[in-house]
């Protein structure tokens, strides 16, 4: 028998949607009582079980009701319909410092905070030096919370929450805020706790967060579970999904991508790129690409005279601001160009590029002359198919099946004989 | 049917919280400011000062003798009525709006809406006593004392029960109607003169225009807990068991009005505030 730490069966839960509350008396009074509410359902008919000491992530768009969920679990909200059943300690992390008063000091705040999430005196000061540790902040900890950063204090907020050692710990994206080297200490937290067997939900829009750190998860869609299972299935049908969305959604214009001012351009201007187009796998324009998908990259360009040698050239820049590719046309050497409209097409067998928004360079050059020269101008948002590598490009290559070299038991052994046998 | 995931728990496993929360509210209250604490007893020190320089100058009033057949001492049979007047009062005040200030916490994370309300009334309590106390020293200075101070104890243990009841209903009500909070104001100015405080309520006239005036203060709860509290302490004497009994079905009744409005508009506070 596997032992369940929450247990959730058909979930619903409603909300009445008041297009105008009327909470004075004198409203009421003098317009009488409000239209009739709405009803929205935030949640409905969501069944599911998490066993003790799993991860479970809670994935969906925004408004999907991931976050009723979670309140509904952390008993914030009561259902509407259905049971909730929750075997052990609660601390939900919805918001790092809630309840946070600023002219109390950080002591008196791990107090209060430590009693709201529910422990006793005795175990709050058992905790106490751990909480103080963990948050970092130094000598400020007897000074009141108003002074501090906002770092310091989302610091103090995490370090009470997850140091009260909770059984069940509900967290909602909050640990995406501090400094990075705040949030890696709540990562390897989070997995630390994960290791010693703490139950965590987690709603998130990282899947990448979902995929390392969850066990199973629940895909939520308008109040429903859209899907339920192994976090990483769950994941790469989410994704899919949002990708499908999002091609179909955005009305695609040829000039999907328009320049923007030309006066920040460099160059002697006699030819100007004045766009670029995406084409998918099968010439389609398309506002973002896939990874791994072959593509058309089309830049079209306006000459106000002919120009006899024109090379044409890409750059992609990630977020991070790395300088990821840089393919230009000099390889089949310089084109002439005649006056007016035309384009030349990029064509990528595949794109070896990571999700991620790219962004775009574009130049047209000649030896050392510089006709135009974009800086960053275009943006390029390639979507994932779910099998993310880490880095910024796929490596191309082949995996082969591991072998196994006969004989050798113990590898340290073998070499020494080998060196033995070389001398 | 429907469970919810919050644990089920009494009060009393909860008084850790509501502790904390009265902590809260006396740590911040006089947070920053010169005088601090001392302020908590300048504010009803000057009251009675203000009342004592009034009745005892402009319009002399004889204050009642002391139960100990000593001529009496206004400003002492002032305190006396002032203490448990300024405990309601106070009470009410901060209680009433404390869930709508605890709103972003009551939407993070689940207890009680009672547990801060009960925490506001208790951080006035700790104020009360402080003023209890200086109030007991000024008998014990006049050495009006007996044995009717023990019932002091079940008189305090049923009048908290009787405000902490008022202040959870009004609280949490008030999250759904708004004028609560400014409807309390002006009804309770109007039950400081109608309750004997500043006067006894034997110089009430009995009937007034055929309005019972004395009738209606005699019947103002408040009035039963001030006139109780001043027998049992400045008068030396036991309250009838018919008193003893009307503050009971008072409080009785606040008990069962909190609970009925706990149960009815409490639950959800979390996704009204």
């Amino acid at each position: 028998m596997t032992d369940v730490a929450i247990s959730a069966e058909h979930l619903s839960k409603r909300f009445w949607l008041h297009r105008e509350r009327r909470t004075a008396l004198k409203e009421r009074a003098v317009r009488g009582r409000a239209p009739k509410a709405q009803e929205f359902w935030a949640l409905r008919d969501a069944s599911f079980s998490i066993e003790r000491g799993a991860t479970f992530g809670l994935l969906g768009q925004n408004g999907s009701g991931k976050s009723t969920t979670l309140k509904v679990l952390a008993g914030i909200y009561r259902p509407t319909s259905g049971r909730v059943i929750v075997n052990g300690r609660v601390s939900a992390l919805l918001e790092l410092g809630a309840g946070f008063h600023g002219e109390l000091t950080g002591r008196e705040n791990i107090r209060l905070n430590g009693a709201i999430l529910g422990l006793s005196r005795r175990q709050i000061d058992a905790a106490m030096d751990r909480i103080i540790d963990f948050a970092g902040i130094g000598e400020f900890i007897d000074s009141p919370v108003k002074i501090y950063s906002s770092g310091m204090f989302v610091r103090l907020g995490f370090a009470v929450a997850v140091s009260l050692d909770p059984e069940i710990l509900m967290v909602d994206e909050v640990i995406a805020v501090g400094d990075e080297e705040f949030q890696r200490k709540c990562f390897d937290h989070l997995f630390e706790l994960r290791k010693r067997g703490t139950t965590i939900v987690l709603v998130t829009h990282s899947l990448g967060l979902i995929r390392d750190l969850c066990d199973e998860a629940a895909w939520l869609d308008h109040g429903e579970i859209r899907e339920l299972g192994a976090a990483r299935d769950v994941a790469d049908s989410y994704i899919a999904s949002v990708n499908d969305r999002e091609v179909h959604a955005q009305p695609v214009d040829p000039s999907a991508v328009p320049a923007a001012n030309g006066a920040a351009r460099l160059g002697s201007g006699q030819v100007r790129i004045t766009s670029l187009e995406y084409l998918d796998e099968d010439g389609e324009p398309s506002p973002v690409l896939l990874a791994g998908a072959p593509c058309t990259i089309r830049m079209h360009f306006e000459a106000g005279s002919s120009v006899s040698r024109a090379i044409f050239g890409l750059g992609f820049l990630h977020e991070s601001g790395a300088n990821v590719a840089g393919p230009n046309s000099g390889r089949i050497g310089p084109h002439p160009v005649e006056r007016g409209h035309g384009y030349i097409d990029f064509v990528v067998d595949e794109l070896l590029l990571q999700p991620g928004t790219y962004q775009v360079s574009t130049a047209i050059v000649d030896r050392g002359h510089t006709y135009d020269y974009a800086d960053r101008e275009f943006d390029l948002r390639v979507r994932g198919r779910g099998d993310q590598e880490p880095g910024l490009t796929r490596m191309p290559g082949v995996w082969m099946t591991p072998v196994s070299v006969a004989g050798a038991a113990a590898g340290e052994v073998s070499v020494w004989e080998a060196v033995r046998a070389g001398q | 049917m429907t469970t919810t995931a919050r644990p089920r728990s009494s009060i009393w496993s909860y008084r850790s919280l509501i502790w904390n929360f009265a902590q809260r509210d006396l740590k911040s209250r006089f947070k920053g400011t010169a005088l601090g604490w001392v302020w908590s007893l300048l504010f009803p020190l000057a009251t009675l000062f203000t009342y004592s320089l009034v009745f005892s100058v402009i319009f002399p009033a004889a204050p009642p003798a002391f139960g100990n057949g000593r001529p009496g001492f206004f400003p002492v049979w002032l305190f006396c009525g002032l203490i448990p007047w300024s405990f309601f009062l106070i009470s009410l005040m901060t209680a009433i709006p404390t869930l709508l200030a605890n709103g972003p916490v009551l939407q993070k994370v689940y207890f009680p809406s009672y547990a801060p309300i009960l925490g506001a009334v208790v951080a006035i309590l700790v104020q009360t006593l402080i003023e209890l106390a200086i109030y007991a020293v000024a008998l014990i200075v006049f050495g009006d004392v007996s044995l009717s101070w023990l019932l002091f104890p079940i008189w305090l243990a049923i009048y908290v029960a009787f405000v902490t009841s008022v202040a959870v209903s009004l609280a949490i009500m008030n999250v759904y109607f708004r004028d609560l909070a400014h409807l309390t104001n002006v009804v309770l100015q109007l039950l400081f003169f109608l309750t004997p405080i500043i006067y006894q309520s034997t110089s009430v006239p009995a009937e007034w225009h055929h309005i019972p005036l004395r009738a209606i203060v005699q019947l103002n709860p408040i009035a039963g807990f001030v006139e109780s509290l001043r027998q049992l302490s400045y008068d030396l004497q036991v309250p009838s068991l018919s008193t003893w009994l009307g503050l009971i079905a008072w409080t009785l009744g606040a008990i069962a009005m909190a609970v009925f409005v706990y149960r009815r508009r409490g639950l959800d506070i979390g996704e009204t505030v």
